[in-house]
This record gives C-alpha cells, structure tokens and sequence, in this order.
C-alpha cells in the first residue's frame, strides 16, 4: 500500500483543454460515471486496451513470428509517435502544474480511510478508522469509475472530503505468500525420485515456458498435482525445488493459514490468493498440508467447522470454477490423500497424483550421500550397512541419522564423524520412531 | 541463489543438466570413480558400453567397426525419454565426439563411413557450436537413409539448418540441389507427422512452395491450407499471392471449391472463377458459388460454354444479380418470426428511462420526425412493410403514408420518401410501383427522395431490364438540382459496382459540364467511385481531377469538395500501387485539397491490405501539428482504420494507436477518432470499444460526442447488442435538451436494430476472409460524410439525410441449400437534396 495514484487524473487532461476553447459553453454535468459501485475485473477498461493481443498459434512457427513481427512493428509506430508528440508538445511542464494544484486541493496530509457507500455521482459515505461515519464530497479528479464500496481511499485532513484512493488493494496476508527469494534447494538436491520430478516437470513447469508442446499434440496441459505420501518422504523439498528453478511467481501458504478467526475471511483469502496469482501469472501455487481444509465432508456441529468447509467449497471453485484461470498452476501436498475431499482430487482440479512413496535402496544411497558430503567422514564409515538395512528410513530419518551422527561426534569433540557414530544415530532414530513417540503423534 | 531457467526439452537441456558437466574430463579411470558416485549401474553399463563401441570404431577392422557403428545406431534409436532431458546415450556419446570427428576425416570412403557420418550428424545436434551447421554437413555427406528414423527433435533441427545454408548459398549462388533433396524427404516427414506449419515453414525458407502439392493429401490438406491462408495476411507482398496461389491449387487438386473460389475472390482473379465453373459440374454447388459470388457483390457473366441449357444458366444468373435476394431475407424473417413491423417507438423504449425529459418535448418536431423516419426505415429495412409509410391510406385516415410524408419538412420529404426505398430494399417490382406515385409530386423534394429510393431499391441487385437506368436517366437532365442530384445518387446506389458502360456515359457528361453546381460535381463523383469501384478506371478518374482542377479555390474549401477526391479514391479502392500515377497527378492540386487528396486517395488504394507502412505514414501525418483551418488529418485518420482492418492484430493494434492519437491529438484528429473505431469494429462490438465510445459521447466537444454516438450505432450495427441499445438510451435522456445530438442519438438506435438484427454493415464476409469492395466504398462515403458531420449532415446547406445504403446480401447457403440462410449486409451512404 502507500502509491496511490490519483484516480483519473490522465484521463481528465484532454478535457480540460478544451474547456478553454469552449468557454462560451454552459456547464454541463459531469458524465455520470458507467457504473456505480459493482465489483470490477481487473482486466476490463482501459488496462484491457492496453493490453496486446494474443498471438496464436502459440507452436513456434513462421505465422506466429510473423504476427509478433506485425505487433511490434505497430508498437515502434507508436513509440515514434508518442515521441514526436513530446518533442513537439511537451506535456510535463503542463503535468506538473495540474499535479501542483491537484496536490494543493488535496491537503496534507490526507487521512485513509474506507468508502462505505456511493450515494450519487459526487456523494459517499465514509468511515476513519477511528470512528464515526461521514457524508462528504468527492471530488472531480476522482476516478469514479474506480470507486467501489470497500476501497481504501483518501480523505481531506479537515473536511474528509474523497481526494484520492488507494488503488494497491492486495490483501496483505497474500503478498506476504509470495516467495521473493528462491529457496536453495535444486533439483540436484533430491535423491532419486525421478519419476516423480519429471512428472512435476511435466505437469506444473512445461505448461508455462512450453506451451505449444501441448497445443502441437492437442490436449490442456494439466492444472494442478498433488503430492502426497508418506512424512518426510520429499514433497515439501520437490516443491522447493520448483521454485529453486522457475522463473515464474510462485506463492506459497500451508493449508492452516487459510482458517481465519472471522466468518468469510478464509475463502476471501483464497480468492485472493488466485486472483493475484493471476494477476502476477504464471505463477505456481502452493499449498503445503491441505488437508487442514480439504478434509471430507460431513455434518458439521460447530461453526469453525463449517468455516473450514466453505474455505474449501471456494478453493473448489477456484480450482475449477467458471472463471478460467489462466496460467496458473496448482501444487498441494499433503500426507493423507484419504482422508480428502473426492471433489477436491477430481480430474479437472487435480489431474495427477504423485505418489512419494518411502526410498528404495537405490534411492537411500543416493540420499545418503547427499547428506554425507558436507561432512567429514572417518574412513571406516560404511554407508552400504545402513543403506541395505530393512528398516524403513525416510528421507527425513536419513537426514536425521547424518545429523545425530554428527552430533555425537561434537559431543566427543573429534573432527571426524565415525562408523560408530552412525550406528548410534541410527538406533536412536529408530527408537524414537518405533516406541518413543505413540504411533498417533507421528501418524 | 537466484531462479533458474527452468530446463527445457531438447538440446536445451543438454547444456543444463548436472551430469553431463562433470564429465568432460579426459581420463577414463578418474572418470570411472567419480561416476560411481552419480550414475545407477544401468546407466554405468551403458556408458561403458559406448565407451567400447568409440574405441572400436577406431579399430583398423572394418568387421568390427561395422557391428560397433551398427550397434552405436541402435543404442541411439532405442533411447526414449521424457520431454525434459537429453537421451542417456547422447549424453554419454558427447565427450566423444571430438573423438570421433578426427576419425572420421581419416577414414577412407565406404559404406561405414557413412554411417559414421549419420551417427555424426546425430550428435552434431546437441554439440555443433551455433552456426556451424554441422549436423547439416554430416547428413549430406551420409547414407541416405530415412530421415525420420532419428526422430523429430533431429528433422526439425535440420530444417533450421537447411533455411541457414540455402540462404547462405542463395547470396553465394552456390548449388541447392543436395540441399532441396533434403528438404523434400523433410517436408513429407513433416506432412506424414502432422506437423504441416513446420513443412510450409521449410519450404516457404527455401522459396519453393510448389512442391508442397504433391505432399498433401486428403487428411492433411485443410491444415495447410488454413496455414497458408492465415500466413498470407501477414507476409509481405508479392510471397502473399504466391502463398495464396498454392493454396487455391490445393484446394483444387482436393476439389473444396467453395474455398478455392474464396481464394480466387480474393485474388481477384476472374480467371480462376471461370476455371472454377468448368470443372466443377455439380449443380448444387455450382449453386454456391454463385451465392457467394452475389455476397461478394462483383458483376459476373455465366457464359454458354459452361452453362450449356439456358435455363440453368438464367437461374444461376437471377442468383448471382441477387434477383431472389428479397424473398430469401423475407423467408428467413418468417422462419424466425420478424415479419411484424416495429415503430420507433418500440425502439426508443422510452418507458425504460426513468424521470427526466423522456418525452424529449424540447426538439423541434420536424428534426423528430426525420429521426423517427429514418429510425423506421433502418428497423424495418427490406420487409416491405411499417408502421409509417407503407400503411394503406383508406385503414388510417389520420397517420396515413402520405400525411407521415408530409409531416416532414423540405429536405425531411426527401429523407421520407427515399425510406421507402429503404423499406423496400430488393424488391425492385413492388419496390417501383409504390415509388411510382410520387414521381407525379409537384415537390421537387420528393420527386428527389423518390428517386433516390430507386436507387437504394435497386441497391446490388442487377435486373436485366435496367428499370433503375430507364427511370433515372430523364431525370439527369433536369434542371432543378435537387432533383438531378436524386437521380444522381440513384444511379450511383442502384449500379454500385456493377459497372455500367451507360451510367458511365450518363454521369461524365454532367462532371464535363462547366455549369455544373459543386454539389451535384460533387454527387457525381461519389456515384462514378462506387459504380466503378477498385476498377481503376483512367477515363473516369481524368474527367474528376479535371473537374477538381477546374474549381475556384473557395469552393474547394467546401466541405462538399472532400467527396471529389474521395470518388476519385474509390475507383483505386484496394488496388494497391496503381493508385500510383494519380496520386502524382493529384500533388498538382491546389495547396486547400492537395494533402487531403492524397490521403483519400492513398487511404483508398490500401483499404484492407493492413499495409504497416502506410499506417505508419498515417500516423506521421496524424502527428504533425496543423494552423487552424487544415483538416485533411481527419482523412489519415480513417486511413488508418480502412488499412488497419484486415486482420485481427492489425485491428487491436490500430486501436492501440487510436488512443494515442486521442490523447495527443488536436481537436480535428480527436473528431475523426470515433469514427476510425466504428470502422475497425464495424457491426462487432467489442467490449473495450464500446467503452471508449462511451467515454468519449459524453465529450466536451459536441463533435466529438456526435461521431462517438454514431459509431456506436455503427459497431452495433444490426446486432440488436441489448449494451450498446442501453448506453444510447441513457443518452437519449442526457441530451434531451441538444436536438442535434438527440437526432444522432436517434439514428444509433436505428442502426443497432438494423433490419431487426438480421442485416450487417461489416464488408467482411467469409469467416472474415474477403473483403467487399462495394461495402466498404459505401462505409468510406458515410464516414466520410460524417467528417463534415455538422457542414453535411445536420446543417441545412444541402443536403438531409445520410440516407444510405447499398445493400448486400450474403447468403451462407449450407450443402443441403434448400434454404438460403440469409444474413445480409448493408452499408454507405447517399444524400439527396
């Protein structure tokens, strides 16, 4: 928040100008604006115009080079334009003197506040955050065509009258999902797996920097995997992984962040978790334990609970509702695919299911030797005891036999990490995970 | 770290994948340790495996050489792999190939060295530094064995490399014949794969598109030929034709008929049509072609040659002259029940409009009247019957036909009984008869507005009889002018595009003749530019600039004087370069029409080729800043849109720019804006237009507000759009004090309910593939008309109404053809006095 533009200024310009021309002219009411108060897509008005086309076929051909040849012929020819026009009329002197008075009519500084309710053309009810609520004036310069019942805009110090609104109207709780900082995890991370990151690859990464692989052969991409399997099996990581390497937005929530204290709040979120993934697509979305929301549905006692449900009716909607999300893609993970809606999991939402089963041998070699690099082994550790063992090691437990080893090694202060370190560790992470701990807790 | 490329399919992936970065490393046992660590055992085992066949490719035995190459291929071949990474054994093979390079330059020639070659080139494909071609190189030197056999990745691959050399060789003039052998077993590979763009891509590299005939076939010809059809849009002349000629040959040899005739429509080639005709003898879809023919609103003559029972040939022809086309439109409005005739009332649908001057009680009744008259005639075009004129005088003794007629005032009566024209659209018998009884009128006015509902009755439809010409031409003569400009404006509507050798000698006479007033000079070239539309006509084209050359330089500054050039322009409608020469001629014009002259003409010439340079030149002009009293800019500014709208990008750019220029633009451009939009999105309205022309009706500049308001009756155009019909309702209310507007307000309503949504004012026709040159002269005359929109079309100097329409009817007739489902299109605008 915080860059608000003024509402309409651009667009007021021209029309002022020929106010001089036209002086003899009596006042007119100003148009009344197309539309009060109704939700607006993003993409309709005059950011649509400025849109360019879309050039099909997205195959790589001469016909698509072609057009993308003729778009942007069409933009240099628009580029000279514009800049002879500011060669020859420079706007900005005029700019800034409108900027200047506008910035005098609005005062400083401008309180924020919240836009209750459009009464006609240049009346709205508005409320402060501290309290009451006021009948004010909007005034001209005001896009009205922005104004809608719920926007943050700003009001006059003294007389609160509208003089501007807060048009970064993200939801806060969704920008902060936004992974600004690729994880260092990589593909070359992982050990083994590899038919689960090709199935990623394909479903979730190809549909974006390849689109007309698909189109060639004729089907919709996929739009959405689940990754589910037993814990500590890697799905977490291979979703880091995604990210590590794509270049496209991805965000990021944990299933629990979507349960929010006040009734509407959750599926409000999740609407906009999707409309700013389409606003910033392609993008990737994940969502980490989904069965916090996704779980079957039944008759629901307590209102928390059918909170819970509505949250996942409108992430059903938004998966694969009637308004078509364009590139975005869907990654959930969980580790109780049962226990999940059928709806939720049907083809259309959810096209794959990638299993993360517990590693094979080969697979516990390699995630061994992964962990081991970084560390200095004395020479008698022999890594193949454990990896043949028949005990069932996850990914996580490996990880944690390495560390426990090298713990022990610290505990005695010697520089290397032995054999009998390991076999230490070992015991210790399977006592943990067979009697230690009840089943449940892990489960 | 920072976010990777994501890998990618193909050779891509080669250069990314981890593994293969460690390998490099010369020696073989260092080697071996490391892998070890990295790769599975099968993987291991077969990198060894290659590892042996490298060395005993370079054994001196040939026998074992033979079977490591044999082997090496098939361990190639086999290799499958997903989309994202590089085949294992290419892979293992990369280290390699230097290796295997220097060997093969040593080999002597034979069969294995061939072979080595092929395998060589295969690799080349993930190893050849960019540019080299290599791949390229060892496939020519190789066995010539099938090219598929190494998969897509690999062909297409080569086709990149082809189009390098032969453009390469083309600027050395060195031979292309080992390449085209290449390229023909490519381009099947390709049309046996579905893969048609890459094969037309090839080909169209290597400049020899020929050969693609003999490659398609029944399964993939409606591909490629959709290629073609689409690339010829955007590819530079003279490859469009070219392009376009293959296409038809095509769809020739598959014997789609329909679409070859499309091709050749657009070609303008009339010998093709002829073709056509006698090759195809299948009734039914001889049938077609002379519905689509009609469509396109071209004259054409069935011979006896192919049409060997007069019979048939005069029941072909009735089609082709659109004789049928009013009882086509009238049964398709009783299949879908909108016979009944609506009121303007029934379209103002005042009762919606809450509050405010509804009853629009401050505008002078006679302007109210017109509006009400012309809103009648749009909605009720073509059915032959209304609530106004038609109703039999004896049934209503107060709202009889004639008391409607003469409700109006001077130019109003014209208006009125030029509607009935209108009314009557195609039906010429009925039509005449009831135009007939206001010949005998005493009001010059209404003699006038009969005639020039002659016309419009006449409108595309071509009666052997020449009723029209017979009627019209006493009237020529006379000496009132708003009379002779009547049957002026007839002639022109009634043989628009026809051609005709008579109305030619008719109308020059009166363009020769000194004591001619500006406006019917001014009238007369209008009505030669549409008669002899895009027929580069040198005679015509001579007597208009004369007549340009011979007028003083106050009447040049008329607003009237545009519709010189502009005549002059249609004649070169479409043609591209021939316009050339009078262009030249026209630079001798006087300074007041010179420049405005040229962009007609040029706007006129280039009209739907989507000519970037030309829109270029537009905008340049567009971005000069003019003294006051120039207002030629206006012209460029439609030029922009007549070029723009062949295709869809061009469209959706131009509108792009159409921003611009009314952000940047003087007062004169900001006027010509809307109008540019209504053209570009002519019956289609589009949501984002419809919402600029919204904004800009509420504009402070009336003018401004009034070309916005009648372009969005223009992009709703008999589409009945319910949006657009409700925007012109609230303005309706808004400008209930402006009688001006109002009436503009008012004649938006009658165009968005054109016909009752079943007549269309787009040129387009064919799945927007041809363009109808009568159409679009007809649109050009209006929108020009409206530049002037306060000077021509409110103001009283001359003239009253924009009483348009050269109307034409498309037939989309399906194969059973029983019933000719028929949409039909109108558009343009003539004026009486």
């Amino acid at each position: 928040m915080g860059q608000g533009t003024p509402g309409g200024l651009n667009r007021q310009l021209p029309d002022r100008k020929n106010d001089g021309d036209k002086k003899e002219k009596k006042f007119e009411p100003a148009a009344p604006p197309a539309r009060v108060g109704r939700k607006q897509r993003k993409q309709k008005g005059p950011d649509a115009a400025a849109r360019i086309p879309t050039v099909t076929p997205l195959t790589k051909c001469k016909l698509r080079f072609l057009k993308l040849e003729r778009i942007k012929d069409y933009l240099l020819m628009e580029e000279e334009f514009v800049a002879n026009q500011e060669r020859l009329k420079p706007q900005e002197e005029k700019t800034e003197e409108d900027r200047s008075k506008v910035d005098d009519l609005r005062g400083s500084p401008m309180s924020v506040g919240n836009l209750e309710e459009l009464i006609d053309e240049n009346h709205a009810i508005v409320s402060s955050s501290v309290g009451p609520e006021y009948y004010v004036g909007i005034l001209s310069f005001v896009d009205k065509d922005q104004l809608e019942p719920g926007c943050a805009i700003l009001m006059h110090n003294k007389v609160l009258s509208v003089v501007g609104l807060l048009q970064d109207d993200v939801d806060p709780m969704v920008s902060v999902m936004k992974v600004e900082k690729a994880p260092l995890e990589s593909y070359a991370d992982i050990g083994g797996l590899d038919a689960q990151i090709q199935e990623i690859k394909e479903a979730v990464e190809l549909p974006l920097t390849h689109p007309e692989l698909y189109e060639d052969i004729g089907i919709k991409p996929p739009k959405g995997v689940i990754l589910y399997g037993e814990p500590g099996t890697g799905k977490t990581l291979l979703a880091k992984a995604v990210a590590n390497s794509t270049s496209a937005t991805f965000l990021r929530v944990v299933g629990s962040e979507l349960i929010q204290k006040y009734l509407g709040d959750g599926p409000k979120l999740v609407r906009e978790l999707f409309r700013v993934a389409d606003d910033l697509s392609p993008s990737i979305v994940f969502i980490d334990e989904i069965d916090a929301v996704g779980t079957k549905r039944y008759d629901a006692h307590s209102g928390g609970e059918r909170e819970i449900q509505r949250t996942m009716l409108e992430l059903l909607n938004q998966l694969d509702g009637f308004d078509s999300r364009g590139d975005v893609k869907v990654i959930l993970a969980t580790n109780k695919i049962e226990s999940l809606d059928p709806a939720l999991l049907r083809p259309g939402r959810i096209d794959r299911k990638i299993e993360f089963p517990l590693p094979d041998i080969k697979t516990k070699r390699r995630i061994f030797q992964i962990h081991t690099s970084r560390m200095t082994l004395s020479d008698d550790v022999n890594l193949e005891e454990f990896v043949m063992t028949k005990d069932e090691f996850s990914g996580a437990d490996i990880k944690a036999i390495c560390t426990e080893a090298g713990l022990h090694a610290l505990r005695e202060r010697r520089m290397k990490v032995t054999h009998a370190d390991f076999k230490k560790a070992k015991d210790k992470v399977m006592f943990k995970k067979k009697e230690g701990v009840p089943e449940g807790l892990y489960m | 770290m920072a976010p990777a490329e994501p890998n990618s399919s193909g050779g891509a992936a080669a250069t990314k994948d981890p593994a293969p970065v460690k390998v490099p490393s010369k020696d073989p046992k260092k080697k071996d340790d490391k892998k070890d660590e990295d790769l599975s055992e099968e993987d291991l085992a077969l990198k060894q495996q290659l590892e042996l066949y490298v060395e005993r490719v370079q054994d001196p035995d040939p026998g074992l050489q033979k079977v490591a190459l044999e082997s090496m291929r098939q361990e190639i071949r086999m290799a499958t792999s997903s989309m994202t990474s590089v085949p294992k054994p290419l892979k293992f093979l990369r280290p390699h190939y230097g290796t295997l390079q220097a060997h093969y330059e040593n080999m002597v020639d034979s069969d294995l060295k061939k072979l080595l070659a092929d395998i060589l080139s295969v690799l080349a494909l993930t190893m050849s530094p960019e540019g080299e071609r290599e791949s390229l190189k060892y496939r020519l030197l190789g066995s010539d064995g099938d090219i598929g056999s190494w998969g897509h990745e690999y062909v297409r691959n080569l086709a990149g490399e082809i189009s390098q050399e032969y453009a390469k060789r083309q600027s050395e003039e060195g031979p292309i014949d080992d390449l085209m052998d290449l390229v023909v077993q490519i381009v099947a590979f390709h049309m046996k794969h579905n893969a048609e763009p890459e094969a037309v891509d090839l080909l169209m590299e290597v400049e020899d598109l020929d050969l693609l005939v003999e490659h398609v076939d029944s399964t993939n010809y409606k591909r490629t030929c959709l290629y073609l059809t689409s690339s010829a849009k955007y590819l530079p002349g003279p490859d469009d034709m070219l392009v376009l000629d293959i296409a038809h040959s095509i769809y020739m040899k598959f014997n789609e008929y329909p679409r070859a005739l499309q091709i050749a429509l657009y070609l303008d080639n009339f010998q093709y049509v002829k073709e056509l005709f006698k090759i195809c003898k299948d009734r039914q879809k001889r049938q077609q072609f002379c519905f689509i023919l009609a469509r396109h609103g071209v004259p054409f003559e069935l011979d006896d040659e192919t049409f060997p029972e007069d019979e048939e040939r005069e029941a072909f022809q009735d089609i082709i002259n659109n004789n049928k086309l009013n009882e086509g439109y009238l049964t398709l409005a009783r299949d879908i029940e909108v016979m009944e005739p609506k009121s303007p009332e029934d379209i103002y649908k005042a009762h919606l409009l809450d509050g405010r001057g509804s009853g629009g009680s401050a505008v002078d009744s006679a302007r109210q009247n017109l509006a009400a008259t012309f809103v009648n005639a749009f909605v009720n075009a073509g059915f032959g019957q209304d609530k106004l004129m038609t109703v039999p005088s004896e049934v209503s003794s107060g709202g009889s036909s004639s008391s409607w007629l003469f409700k109006n005032k001077e130019h109003g009566k014209a208006s009125a009984a030029a509607s009935l024209g209108m009314i009557l659209l195609w039906d010429v018998d009925s039509g005449l008869a009831q135009l007939d009884k206001y010949f005998h009128s005493t009001d010059t006015h209404v003699v006038a507005g009969a005639l020039l509902g002659v016309g419009i009755v006449n409108c595309n439809v071509q009666n052997e009889c020449d009723p029209a010409l017979a009627l019209l031409a006493e009237y020529v003569d006379k000496d009132d002018s708003a009379i002779k400009i009547g049957a002026i404006m007839g002639l022109g509507l009634a043989y628009a595009g026809a051609q005709n050798e008579h109305v030619r000698v008719l109308l020059m006479q009166i363009l020769g003749d000194g004591k001619s007033s500006l406006d019917v000079i001014a009238f007369t070239a209008i009505s030669l530019g549409l008669v002899f539309v895009g027929s580069c006509n040198e005679d015509i084209a001579q007597a208009i600039i004369i007549a340009l050359m011979d007028r003083s330089e106050a009447e040049l500054g008329d607003p009237l004087a545009r519709f010189l050039p502009l005549g002059l322009g249609l004649l070169y409608l479409g043609k591209q370069d021939s316009v050339e020469a009078t262009a030249e001629v026209s630079k001798t014009f006087n300074e007041k029409i010179r420049k405005h002259c040229d962009m007609t003409l040029l706007a006129c010439a280039y009209a739907g080729t989507g000519n970037v340079l030309k829109v270029q030149h537009f905008l340049g002009q567009c971005a000069q800043h003019l003294d006051k009293g120039e207002a030629y800019q206006g012209q460029a500014v439609l030029g922009i849109a007549m070029v723009a709208m062949a295709e869809d990008l061009g469209l959706e750019m131009a509108i792009r720019s159409l921003e611009h220029l009314l952000q940047y633009g003087e007062q004169n451009i900001r006027r010509a804006v809307p109008l540019a939009l209504g053209l570009l999105c002519i019956s289609n309205p589009k949501v984002n237009v419809m919402d600029t022309l919204s904004r800009l009706s509420h504009d402070a500049d009336s003018e401004v507000a009034m070309a916005a308001i009648i372009s969005l009756g223009l992009i709703g155009s008999g589409t009945n759009n319910a949006r657009i019909a409700g925007m012109l309702r609230n303005l309706s209310s808004y400008y209930y004090k402006d009688a001006s507007l109002l009436f503009c307000v008012r004649i938006a309503q009658g165009l968005v309910h054109l016909g009752k949504g079943l007549l269309t004012l787009s040129p387009y026709h064919s799945e927007r593939s041809l363009l109808s040159p009568t159409a679009l002269a007809g649109l050009g005359v209006m929108l020009h008309a409206c530049l002037g929109m306060k000077a021509i079309i409110l103001g009283e100097i001359s003239l009253c109404s924009i009483f348009p329409y050269t109307g034409h009817a498309a037939k989309n007739v399906d194969d059973s053809r029983r019933k000719p489902e028929t949409s039909v299109s109108t558009g343009s605008c003539g004026s009486s006095s």
